[in-house]
């Protein structure tokens, strides 16, 4: 080979030598790797130049100072480094490792260093050479992957939401959404076939025919579908699925998976407790609904409020003034005064009035509204009860209550005529024996001559029975201080006076007759007969109800105590007054101004007053009326 | 005599002073009169067959007057009634006068007005008296007959002539004719009306 020869190939081994070094050092520049080598025997380092720029320092020749090289890598990870690269020379490992330099600017960077022991035929190592990578801008996009992808775990397990891809590159399942179908991450994700046996068996179908229009039509969806995990669970999944289209080309789908089961479990729970309310509001006939009744809007108004007025539920909402306009017209004005006030005070109301259904029923409505402090001005909720049997039932009882006080009426003038009829047998009796003892006398007289002896006989036998009728009448007046065996008992008479207002309510507004009553002190008692007692009150009631009948007026019960612990009962009316003479007459039996009465009214009440150790007596009022009082010996509160 | 015989007038009234005022009324016009406070008193008494009425108070105690009317009645015992009472009605009145009672009087009443009824009821009482001593009389000489007497008068009475009685009963017209003589003897009927006439009353009378 000739010298020019090896001259240049020399020169071009050097030229190729240079170059290869050139692209070497551009190739580590770009990226940004740098080499060493580590004498081992003499301990020396060497660093590339790109070396230096990772650790800051601008690039020189010969060997660097290990001490600056150990005071630039971080403190934290120096002595990881020295002991790697310690037990790199004692094992066949080869070092890698990621430390942190620290920058002469303060700058930390971290770096990727590997190495390589080369040792001589004993096995010795004399030379460490390894490459230095600057991974500080890698490390830090990991990082943040690193914490979006934790984030995104979090997020997902959290929301019991998976995701999934699927395109050219494969299927991707995020680790929650394993955790939702409750497979196991290791075996991958599913095929079709096996996605599809997780598929409750009466959705397996219709998912199947979904999967088919994804593959062939790229048509994405959202639908809830109901899973059997592998575990034997059931639960309820939304899966949304999306076609994810570039540039007008389809590249695959993206989805969610969210565990919807919780969700759906409790909207089945409000479904049924719905229907169970509609169920108890129908059977009730109660209606609720919530409304703004100054703005009309109506918020809610269950199905059974619309049946109640005769509306079909089904016909969709119901505007706020045709349930207004079933409101009777006669009901409808103290209706809105009700609920004017209510809303401006911010009340609640329970208010009563009639509806004419669409049917044309009249129906009897109650409407309970309640307002929040937290709700806008004129909001309530509330319910609509149908109280139409109730007002019915109310109204028989009313009747019922008529029939009684009619019943008493009655009750008492039978009384009265059978009383009257037993007195008038009684009495008639020797009535009829004196006058047929008198006839005797004078036939006897008539005799020639006269008998004298029998005549006298039945002049006596006339004085007899003209006793015994004064025995009779007098039997009578006393009939209730000795007829009757004392049958005392505290009695509260205000108590009393209440049942027998409640009593004849009825029969005094029928004849326009108001009874008021004045009870001065709280709780007045006496001793007394009850029932004879109550004779009085109905007495002396009655009469006045019978004195208005054709005027109406006012009937007033009042009482109060004298010093002398007796209790005035004073009974009032505005009705045809008494009789202008004398009025003690009117207590006489068989004494008496109406047409149907009988006389034994008032007769029998001085009875039963008398017989309690009190008086009664009339006095005329000053402007219309009479007023009866009686007094009876009042019991100390010490009774109470 | 009859007419000799004292009529009594039977007072049933619970009043002590009612039944003593209407006994000495009574009297006092010569009559007989005895009181009881009850039916069943009166009923205790033995019976007369003199002439007699009841007046009788409607209100008793134990058994009400037209009640007692009707025991009465049930009993055969056949005494003309005077109602009397303090507390009557119509209806009450018509019923005692359906059940043959001879007045209703309401106390009090004229006196005149009992004792016209008194004597209305006792001569009604006369005349039941008579009529059954007749029928007592007749059913005797009737009780006389032999049977076949009896037999044949039974026929005469239906109007048959001898003859059609001899070929009825299987006997010659002369012994039918014997027959005959006997029964207008032992009946003491003069003619064969008068048979005819005591043949109906006894058919109308109780058999004793």
């Amino acid at each position: 080979m000739a010298d020019e020869d090896v001259q240049q190939t020399l020169e071009d081994l050097s030229r190729e030598l240079r170059e290869s070094k050139a692209r070497l050092e551009e190739a580590q520049r770009i990226a940004q790797v740098g080499h060493y080598y580590w004498n081992l025997i003499e301990n020396r380092v060497i660093w590339s130049d790109e070396l230096y720029r990772i650790y800051g320092l601008s690039p020189q020749k010969g060997p660097i100072d290990m001490a600056i090289c150990r005071e630039m890598i971080h403190p934290e990870d120096r002595d990881f480094v020295f002991r790697s690269a310690e037990e790199a020379l004692h094992s066949e490992a080869r070092p890698d490792i990621e430390h942190r330099v620290v920058r002469p600017d303060g700058e930390v960077r971290t770096v990727h260093a590997l190495g390589s022991v080369k040792r001589d035929a004993t096995g010795r190592p004399y030379e460490m050479f390894g490459t230095v990578q600057d991974i500080t801008d890698r490390k830090r996009g990991e990082d943040v992957l690193k914490r979006t992808q934790f984030y995104l775990r979090e997020g997902e397990r959290i929301a019991h939401i998976g995701s999934w891809a699927f395109n050219e590159s494969g299927h991707y399942w995020s680790d929650e959404l394993y955790k939702i179908y409750g497979l196991d991450p290791q075996n991958g994700a599913p095929t079709v076939e096996q996605y599809l046996n997780l598929i409750h068996p009466e959705e397996r179908a219709s998912m199947a025919e979904t999967i088919k229009l994804m593959q062939e039509q790229h048509c994405g969806h959202d639908l809830i579908e109901r899973i059997v995990r592998p575990d034997g669970q059931l639960r309820f999944v939304r899966a949304v699925a999306v076609p994810v289209v570039e540039h007008g080309v389809f590249k695959g789908f993206i989805g969610t998976t969210m565990d919807v089961t919780e969700q759906e479990l409790l909207t089945q729970e409000l479904r049924r407790e719905q229907a169970y309310l509609a169920e108890a509001q129908s059977l009730a006939h109660i209606g609720s609904w919530a409304c703004n009744l100054i703005t009309r809007e109506i918020f809610h108004s269950s199905d059974e409020n619309a049946r109640l007025y005769g509306f079909d539920p089904s016909q969709g909402a119901i505007p706020f003034d045709d349930f207004y306009n079933t409101i009777l017209v006669e009901d409808e004005r103290a209706l809105r005064v009700q609920l004017e006030n209510a809303i401006r005070a911010g009340a609640d109301y329970d208010v009563e009035f009639r509806i004419r259904r669409t049917d044309g029923a009249i129906r009897f409505m109650r409407g309970i509204g309640h307002h929040d402090a937290a709700q806008k001005f004129g909001e309530y909720v509330g319910i609509t009860v149908d109280i139409t049997e109730r007002k019915r039932a109310e109204e028989e009882h009313e009747k019922l209550r008529q029939l009684e006080a009619d019943l008493a009426h009655i009750n008492r003038v039978n009384t009265m005529g059978e009383l009257a009829a037993a007195l008038a047998h009684e009495i008639k009796q020797p009535i009829a024996a004196s006058i047929t003892s008198a006839n005797a006398c004078f036939r006897w007289l008539a005799h020639d001559p006269p008998d004298l002896e029998r005549a006298r006989a039945a002049a006596a036998r006339i004085e007899q029975d003209g006793n015994r009728a004064a025995d009779i009448i007098d039997r009578l007046r006393s009939f209730y201080k000795r007829g009757l065996p004392p049958k005392r008992e505290i009695v509260d008479v205000k108590e009393m006076i209440r049942e027998m207002s409640a009593l004849f309510r009825t029969e005094a507004v029928r004849h326009s007759i108001q009874i008021h009553s004045e009870l001065h002190e709280d709780r007045p008692r006496v001793l007394a007969d009850r029932v004879q007692l109550q004779q009085v009150f109905m007495n002396l009631m009655l009469n006045a109800i019978e004195a208005m009948k054709d005027s109406g007026g006012e009937l007033q019960i009042s009482s109060r105590l004298t010093p002398d612990s007796h209790l005035i009962i004073s009974i009032s009316d505005t009705g045809v007054g008494l009789p202008l003479e004398d009025g003690e007459k009117i207590f006489d039996a068989f004494h008496t101004t109406k047409s149907q009465g009988t006389g034994m009214g008032l007769a029998i009440t001085r009875s039963i007053v008398e017989a309690h150790g009190g008086r009664v007596w009339a006095t005329a009022n000053a402007e219309a009326g009479a007023t009866f009082h009686f007094t009876l010996p009042a019991k100390g509160e010490a009774n109470a | 005599m009859k007419s000799a015989a004292v009529p009594t007038v039977f007072i049933v009234d619970d009043d002590r002073g009612m039944r003593q005022s209407i006994q000495d009324l009574v009297e006092s016009v010569g009559l007989r009169a005895e009181s009881f406070a009850t039916g069943g008193e009166f009923l205790k008494r033995k019976p007369t067959n003199d002439p007699s009425c009841l007046v009788l108070d409607v209100r008793l105690p134990q058994m009400s007057g037209l009640d007692f009317q009707r025991q009465l009645a049930e009993t055969g015992m056949q005494i003309p009634i005077i109602f009397i009472t303090a507390h009557g009605d119509i209806p009450m009145s018509v019923r005692a006068l359906k059940s043959g009672a001879v007045e209703f009087l309401t106390k009090p009443f004229r006196d005149q007005d009992l004792l016209d009824a008194i004597q209305e009821a006792l001569q009604r009482d006369r005349a039941t008296q008579e009529q059954q001593a007749e029928i007592h009389d007749l059913q005797e000489r009737y009780g006389t007959l032999t049977a076949r007497e009896q037999q044949v008068m039974a026929l005469v009475v239906s109007g048959m002539l001898n003859k059609q009685i001899a070929s009825e009963i299987g006997a010659s017209e002369a012994t039918v004719k014997v027959h005959r003589g006997n029964v207008m003897h032992k009946m003491k009927a003069g003619s064969v009306v008068d048979l005819v006439r005591m043949a109906d009353k006894l058919k109308h009378s109780p058999r004793k």
